[in-house]
């Protein structure tokens, strides 16, 4: 499917981003949380929980591999 | 009752972390479920495949849309697939694949075309996360993208994909996965690009690395010997691709093929989803968990720790069934499939209080 861009944003190439993040989750299902700050980042493409953490503060923190992309086809 | 069988590619499962060895496995849940779902990584034994009716061959991609109610499963007879090879591939390379193409008409009878060559290298990298999972990229992916476009466009409804990938035949990492203790470092990348064309085509898309040969390894562990009988990765893919679902976004579209077609797997109908038990974090999983699809979470280890504890998810009110190998496995799914308690085949059987 391609991607309809903004009106004012300038289309740029189609990319692949490799990310890892940690994550605190907040209450309710873990996946909207993850695919939420992936989102920040591109649009998630693969990812996965590798790893449960806890923080210096003693919370939970999830560690996220992941791909997202960036930019449209042909251009 | 349909049945989604996870063995998340690139992390080094004991069992399905190979060539193919994950398939007895699925053959097993198939018989056990009457209709399983599973992915490439489960099936695929580069020269080595097995087709049964009873299971849907699904990408990744789509794999985590059907778990999560965005896409149906239509099961066909054939598909037509498309063959996709990387600019990349060194011409006698490409003749090895185009052979095994043509043997698979020949000898199966699949319909497999058109070609089509990408308009450049695609630039396989490969890497490793944080873990230890198996990860990758390309250089390219426009040229990925353009090259399924044509394809879709001459008529093909499926397609197999062959990237050329960075040969490492001295790397200890190769040495490890073939005596049976490593992760395949090519696995991550690979999932990257079917998850690609996937996502783009809407259509079945599988992978298949193209490597030049490896020397003989005396000692190579049985799990990995699949990858080792024949020139190529393609033919499992071409087979497992040939009777792969349609997809069908859902509801939108196939909402009102429910009623005309009694074959069709809405995501409604899931009735488990079986995982390793270190490595519930996966999109499809989390989605299936989410729905309130039982869990049987099975004892297969490999380099991750995210289990159901670690996540919290009993404790969210998900069914979460433990168990120790995946012929247990096996009987949790008989015994949901005939809709008995899996609590009443344990003891000590607790009375209610």
């Amino acid at each position: 499917m391609s991607q309809v861009g903004f009106a004012a944003a300038p289309l740029q190439p189609l990319t692949l981003q490799p990310l890892q993040l940690l994550l605190e989750p907040g209450p309710g299902a873990l996946r909207p949380h993850i695919e939420a700050a992936l989102a920040a980042h591109g649009r998630p493409l693969r990812w996965a929980v590798t790893a449960v953490l806890t923080t210096a503060e003693g919370k939970t923190a999830l560690q996220i591999e992941a791909v997202v992309t960036n930019g449209v086809v042909g251009v | 009752m349909p049945a989604l069988l996870v063995i998340p590619t690139g992390i080094g499962c004991e069992q399905g972390g190979y060539a193919g060895d994950g398939l007895p496995v699925a053959r097993l849940l198939a018989a056990a479920s009457g209709c399983l779902i599973t992915h490439p990584n489960v099936m695929n034994g580069a020269s080595l495949y097995w087709s049964d009716a009873r299971i849907q061959y699904v990408e990744g991609w789509a794999l985590d849309r059907f778990a999560a109610a965005q896409l149906a499963l239509r099961p066909v007879r054939q598909q037509r697939v498309g063959l996709l090879l990387d600019q990349a591939i060194e011409p006698e390379l490409r003749s090895r694949h185009l052979q095994v193409a043509d043997g698979c008409r020949a000898a199966l009878g699949l319909e497999i075309g058109p070609v089509v060559t990408t308009d450049a290298p695609l630039g396989v990298t490969l890497a490793r996360g944080g873990s230890g999972a198996s990860w990758g990229s390309l250089v390219r992916p426009d040229a990925l993208l353009r090259a399924g476009e044509q394809l879709r466009a001459a008529g093909a409804t499926a397609i197999a994909c062959v990237a050329r990938f960075p040969d490492d035949a001295g790397s200890p990492e190769l040495a490890a996965y073939r005596a049976g203790n490593g992760v395949d470092a090519l696995a991550g990348a690979e999932a990257v690009i079917s998850h690609l064309l996937s996502e783009h085509l809407g259509l079945p898309c599988a992978h298949a690395p193209a490597l030049s040969p490896l020397p003989l390894d005396p000692s190579l562990d049985p799990r990995a010997a699949g990858e080792e009988l024949g020139h190529t990765f393609l033919a499992c893919v071409l087979v497992g691709l040939s009777r792969a679902p349609e997809l069908l976004p859902w509801p939108a579209s196939a909402v009102a093929m429910a009623g005309v077609d009694p074959a069709l797997l809405r995501p409604e109908a899931l009735g488990a989803v079986v995982a390793p038990a270190a490595a519930l974090g996966g999109a499809a999983v989390l989605a299936a968990v989410e729905r309130g699809v039982p869990l049987i979470a099975v004892d297969n280890p490999c380099v991750l720790a995210v289990t159901a504890a670690a996540l919290g998810l009993e404790q969210a009110g998900a069914t979460v069934l433990s168990a120790r190998s995946y012929s247990e496995a096996a009987g949790l799914l008989l015994a949901l499939r005939e809709g008995l308690s899996p609590a009443s085949l344990q003891r000590p059987f607790e009375p209610l209080r």
